[in-house]
């Protein structure tokens, strides 16, 4: 296989790339048509993209308030989130920026327009307004390069979840933890801020939203990191430890333990698709290796029977719900079930931009199905035309059968969660995927 | 002749890209060539009124998928040929998200190309090659083309092999659609590719249909001899005709003034002239994805089982591909879109529902595809039924396996039956119940509104009639694409041949018919040889030899029927046929020996005067002049070996009759016995054969060969007795000179 960008068929990356040639309404269909077609998928490249379209969304689009920016945004998103109602991580983003129009702009109120305040909480980012876009290309060229631990360190342990940040803006922000005046942010959001500021004032905002915006996609590129940062903590030595269908996540926090430990991992792999029923994980495989760590593989029909060993089964997340539930690969939530039969301790990885406040009453409706064609091959005259077929990509964990949810900003037990989503999102942004606007 | 693009800001927005394109040699910008015309009629009577391409699949129209298709591999430039219906197609682009003016183009080229009185698909591409509108490597599809596979590995690939070599111009796209029977594969004509197992260098290619004499495929030696040594005869993949081109291609079609099919032409004369035009075609067959045609009523209705079945992927209706749809998965696999109601005791399975449609209580719908705006009364069934826009459906009315075009309305208590093309508005009053499968438009196939109503079939309310399109008479019996002008696929009504390894290709044509009381023996013949002409499409390969032989019996026996007149002409045209054909001496004998003795045979059929044999042999060898010395120098043509393969021959054929006849009746059974002892003196009489012709013949271990041919063989006896003494009489004869 040739490596994808050489080709021209569209990806993420390709996608990115034609951001900046191209009309914003014509990134927006692209990317509508990208994530119909499932060109775009899975929940990190989802959120990147959305990310990437939201910020040229604020600083390309015709707004000339909060309000219009707002609408804007919210208009945009909600076509994202219909294009592709699986990906929950999609609200979640949009969700988030919306949340960040509003904290900036409620500060911008309060601070009464006095731009040199506004730029004080992101010290590394004073940038006259005119060049701002500019300063959006550069700064993601940079955290294309490296994680930047320099411009960003990792969340401290002071954001555990005894001490969960106090909003949405300190938890991106750079800069450590502002004193006192955290507080009267906390509920400014239940009132939608009508302010109207001169041109001055709305290129301050459109560059604090860019930066928020950056922040966000800083973020999504650090989490696997953050995350793996509590291995140690979690993987104990002589463990033996059950992944399914390890994703990225997934493989960085083992492989961190790996560095420090010595234990055993039971892959639990897909059946085994005609082309490639060698190749699965191939190179994690090939990592842990390295690192000294016996890797077992697993087919899913045979886990059970190694459940009662299991010391911890790791999942990845697609999302997670707010009632705790988590979305993940087909395969899991089975492998959950048995594991809590056994009382093993099922720990979920996510970012938490992947916590989503969506609790939808109908679980079915969060289940995505896919191509016929993974287990059954097409070619199989009979059973095309003899059976119907339904291949599940994700499946839903009933939050009872989880023990501990590990995100970016620590360890979390179930119960926290609302309290991490309230932080995140705020209220009058939950639905906006279901508004109705009133304006064309 | 031809005129670019159909506005102004379309052409001028097309010519610039593409001239810097041509700049930059064109490596990066992925064209393709999009063939919304097949100029076939596969889907009348639909596409009477609308271009195929806009028919809806799965409730979206079908130039969608290929248009998305070709986004989702990140093709830049489009060009559209639209032939018939071009206004339509043109319309419908213009207000869809593919508009070049629209911002969600993803396209920056797309452009329509008309052609002036275009006939085929090699029509349109000749003329594309003259307006040289693509500069680099293209992809050339069809207007009606479903897949998902992503072509970046084949693209490579392509290149890879074009940069080797400037003769590899062209990688067909295919899919594998296993050894065992499967809907999506084409029904009545069969392509079959023979594919270099290593370098995947496509080396021949043929079709097969079931009504064609043989299932023989004949290769070029040279394909084991010099161009590989390891390769596979495919029968089984599904061709989606999605080709990778370069431009070369459009030359090759330029050269070749008669092509006109892209595979049965084009592909087929390309692989056949390899040593000619120096040109390698390559056949990617993908395993995976999914990729296929909706070249025929018969494939619409695959494809949409395959999309209900998920296996296009990500176009289904779930996916709400095309903009303003709104589809949700519900349970049982029903697809409905927002705006869409239905009763709550209606029983809904496997099937997609358009928005504003709505269904009544205690109706059934199963495994079917409804649009939008429909209104399907109470206690309906609808089962494997494709039902368009803004049609009605009277209560207890009973449709299964057909398609409803847009605003038909069915009365109540209709019974609509399998196979049932129902076009655009017709009216059925309430209470109508075909018996057979009905295929109704109100237009005619010129387009016209049908004059004279059926009411005595529809009903009174009706405006429509059976739809009859006058071309299909002009269709021979046994062309194939008859097979796929019907929505369901029946070989039933066909006279199929089995295809042995007999030694007269007749003996198929009529064993199927055998037990048809009514058939005689020359509505067989008459059938047999059609279909003979037809099975091959390049006159001298795959089923030639076989085609020789049926073309050179008919062309005898025409000559033979007028009965009096010169033979001349007969041989004249049949020296051309073996000259084409290359026959040889043993084909020539054996066609000879069939068209004299059928001749013979019909001779002494009653219904021709039931003459006896022996005057029946005399007729047929005699009545023309030149006939004797026709047989004597083509037919026979030698010395004693040769005469013994003519009697062969002959009694093979009459052995044959022999079979067919005693099944009728004894007494014509007799007679066509003793019609080879008549033939034979005859022959013998006319200095054809010799003594030692017939003498060795009878001494032949192959002239026993059966229970028919030994039958045969002792009704002989008599004549050989005779010609045995008249030999020992010869003997004395000489002897008595000697002596004297």
């Amino acid at each position: 296989m040739p490596s994808v960008s050489s080709g021209h068929a569209l990806d993420l990356e390709k996608f990115l790339k034609s951001l900046k040639g191209q009309p914003l309404e014509a990134s927006i269909n692209s990317l509508i048509s990208l994530l119909k077609r499932r060109q775009i998928k899975g929940s990190e490249p989802c959120a990147v993209a959305t990310a990437h379209i939201l910020l040229q969304v604020v600083a390309r689009s015709k707004w000339h308030d909060v309000d219009s920016l707002l609408i804007n945004v919210s208009r945009t998103g909600r076509k994202l989130v219909d294009a592709q109602p699986n990906e929950l991580v999609i609200g979640n983003i949009v969700r988030r920026v919306l949340g960040l129009i509003r904290d900036e702009a409620s500060e911008d109120r309060g601070d009464a327009g006095d731009e040199s305040a506004s730029d004080a909480p992101t010290p590394t980012d004073i940038v006259p307004p005119a060049a701002t876009s500019q300063q959006w290309t550069t700064r993601r060229l940079d955290s294309a390069n490296s994680a930047a631990p320099a411009a960003r360190p990792p969340i401290v342990s002071s954001y555990s979840s005894i001490n969960p940040p106090k909003s949405l803006f300190h938890l991106l922000s750079t800069s450590p933890p502002a004193d006192g005046d955290v507080s009267p942010f906390r509920n400014s959001g239940a009132s939608t801020p009508t302010w109207r500021g001169n041109s001055s004032q709305i290129h301050a905002l459109r560059s604090e939203v860019i930066d928020g915006i950056e922040e966000i996609k800083d973020e999504i590129s650090q989490v696997d990191d953050q995350i793996a940062a509590s291995a140690e903590v979690q993987i104990h030595p002589g463990d033996l430890v059950l992944v399914h269908q390890p994703s990225t996540t997934v493989e960085r926090f083992i492989l961190r333990a790996a560095q420090k430990r010595k234990f055993t991992v039971l892959i639990a792999v897909a059946p085994p698709r005609r082309h490639s029923a060698e190749g699965q994980h191939a190179t994690f495989r090939k990592k842990l290796s390295a690192a000294g760590i016996t890797v077992v593989n697993v087919m899913n029909g045979g886990l059970m029977a190694y459940m009662s060993r299991v010391n911890k089964v790791i999942i990845g997340a697609r999302a997670i719900v707010a009632t705790g539930g988590v979305v993940a690969d087909a395969g899991a939530a089975a492998i959950a079930r048995a594991a809590k039969e056994q009382g093993t301790a099922v720990v979920v990885l996510s970012g938490v931009y992947k916590l989503s406040p969506e609790s939808p009453f109908d679980e079915s409706s969060l289940i995505e199905w896919g191509d016929s064609s993974t287990f059954v091959s097409f070619a199989d005259g009979p059973l095309v035309s003899g059976a119907e077929i339904r291949t599940a990509l994700t499946e839903l964990i009933q939050p009872e059968l989880v023990d501990t949810y590990i995100t970016n900003l620590g360890t979390h037990s179930r119960d926290h969660l609302s309290s991490l989503i309230s932080d995140h999102y705020k209220r009058e942004d939950a639905d906006f995927h279901i508004w109705e606007e009133a304006e064309p | 002749m031809s005129h670019k693009g159909k506005n102004s800001a379309s052409s001028a927005k097309g010519k610039k890209p593409s001239k810097a394109g041509a700049e930059s040699k064109g490596e990066d910008v992925l064209q393709a060539v999009v063939l919304a015309d097949s100029f076939q009629d596969r889907y009348k009577p639909f596409t009477v009124e609308t271009p195929r391409c806009l028919l809806p699949l799965a409730n979206t129209p079908l130039i969608e998928y290929t248009l998305e298709f070709l986004a989702m591999n990140g093709v830049q430039e489009v060009y559209i040929y639209c032939g018939a219906h071009t206004d339509q197609v043109e319309d419908y682009i213009g207000r869809s998200r593919w508009a070049p003016s629209s911002k969600s183009c993803p396209f920056s080229v797309l452009q329509f190309v008309r052609v002036a009185d275009a006939r085929s698909v090699g029509d349109v591409l000749r003329d594309m090659d003259k307006r040289s509108l693509v500069d680099g490597d293209f992809l050339l599809v069809h207007g009606d083309m479903v897949s998902n596979l992503i072509l970046d590995g084949a693209l490579a690939a392509h290149r890879k092999r074009r940069e080797t070599s400037a003769a590899n111009i062209m990688t067909m796209i295919l899919h594998s659609g296993g050894t065992e029977e499967h809907r999506t594969k084409t029904k009545g004509i069969t392509p079959v590719f023979v594919v270099d197992t290593k370098t995947q260098r496509c080396l021949h290619y043929d079709e097969m249909n079931p009504l064609q004499s043989d299932h023989y495929l004949s290769l070029d030696p040279a394909i084991a001899d010099e161009l590989s040594t390891e390769f596979e005869v495919r029968a089984d993949l599904i061709d989606a005709q999605i080709d990778i081109c370069t431009p070369e291609v459009l030359a090759l079609w330029s050269e070749s003034f008669d092509y006109e099919l892209p595979r049965r032409n084009f592909l087929h004369g390309v692989l056949k002239d390899w040593e000619l035009n120096g040109k390698m075609i390559y056949a990617e067959i993908f395993e995976d994805g999914y990729a296929a045609r909706a070249s025929n009523l018969q494939m619409y209705d695959a494809i949409s089982r395959d999309i209900l079945g998920r296996w296009t992927f990500p176009f289904i209706p779930e996916n709400n591909i095309v903009p303003k749809q709104a589809y949700k998965k519900h349970s049982n696999n029903v697809m409905i879109e927002t705006g869409a109601s239905h009763a709550h005791d209606a029983t809904l399975r496997n099937s997609v529902i358009g928005t504003d449609t709505s269904i009544g209580s205690g109706s059934k719908v199963i495994n079917s595809i409804i649009g939008t705006g429909c209104t399907i009364g109470a206690n309906v069934t609808l089962e494997n039924s494709y039902v368009w826009n803004g049609t009605t459906i009277g209560d207890g009315t009973t449709v299964s396996q057909s398609i409803l075009a847009d605003n038909v309305v069915v009365g109540k208590g209709c019974t609509i039956p399998t196979g049932s093309l129902i076009s655009y508005g017709v009216h059925i009053s309430d209470g109508i119940a075909f018996s057979t499968a009905a295929v109704l438009s109100t237009v005619t196939s010129t387009g016209k509104q049908v004059t004279n109503k059926d009411t005595n079939l529809l009903g009174p309310d009706s405006n429509a009639a059976p739809f009859y399109d006058p071309e299909d008479d002009e269709l021979d019996d046994e062309d194939p694409s008859r097979l796929q002008k019907s929505l369901i696929y029946s070989l039933a009504n066909y006279n199929l041949s089995s295809s042995s390894i007999s030694t007269l290709a007749s003996d198929d044509g009529s064993d199927s018919d055998a037990d048809d009381a009514d058939s005689n023996l020359l509505s067989a013949d008459a059938a047999h040889s059609n279909r003979s002409r037809l099975s091959s499409f390049a006159s001298d390969d795959s089923a030639g030899k076989m085609s020789f032989h049926a073309d050179a019996v008919h062309g005898l026996l025409d000559a033979l029927r007028a009965d009096s007149g010169d033979f001349d002409s007969a041989k004249l045209e049949f020296m051309g046929l073996r000259l084409a054909n290359n026959a040889s001496d043993a084909m020539m004998r054996k066609a000879v020996a069939t068209a004299f003795a059928r001749r013979a045979v019909e001779l002494v059929a009653p219904e021709h005067g039931g003459l006896d044999p022996s005057k029946a042999a005399e007729r047929a060898l005699t009545a023309c002049r030149g006939a004797p010395k026709f047989v004597n120098e083509v037919g026979v043509g030698g010395g004693q070996a040769a005469q013994v393969e003519f009697v062969l021959a002959l009694q093979r054929a009459l052995s044959h009759y022999y079979n067919h006849a005693k099944g009728q009746d004894q007494q014509s059974g007799g007679k066509t016995a003793t019609l080879l002892p008549a033939m034979l003196q005859q022959l013998y009489a006319l200095d054809i054969l010799e003594e030692e012709g017939i003498l060795g013949w009878w001494g032949d271990a192959r002239a026993v060969d059966g229970e028919a041919m030994a039958g045969l063989k002792d009704k002989c006896r008599v004549l050989v007795e005779w010609l045995e003494n008249a030999e020992e009489e010869d003997d004395d004869d000489d002897d008595d000179d000697d002596s004297d």
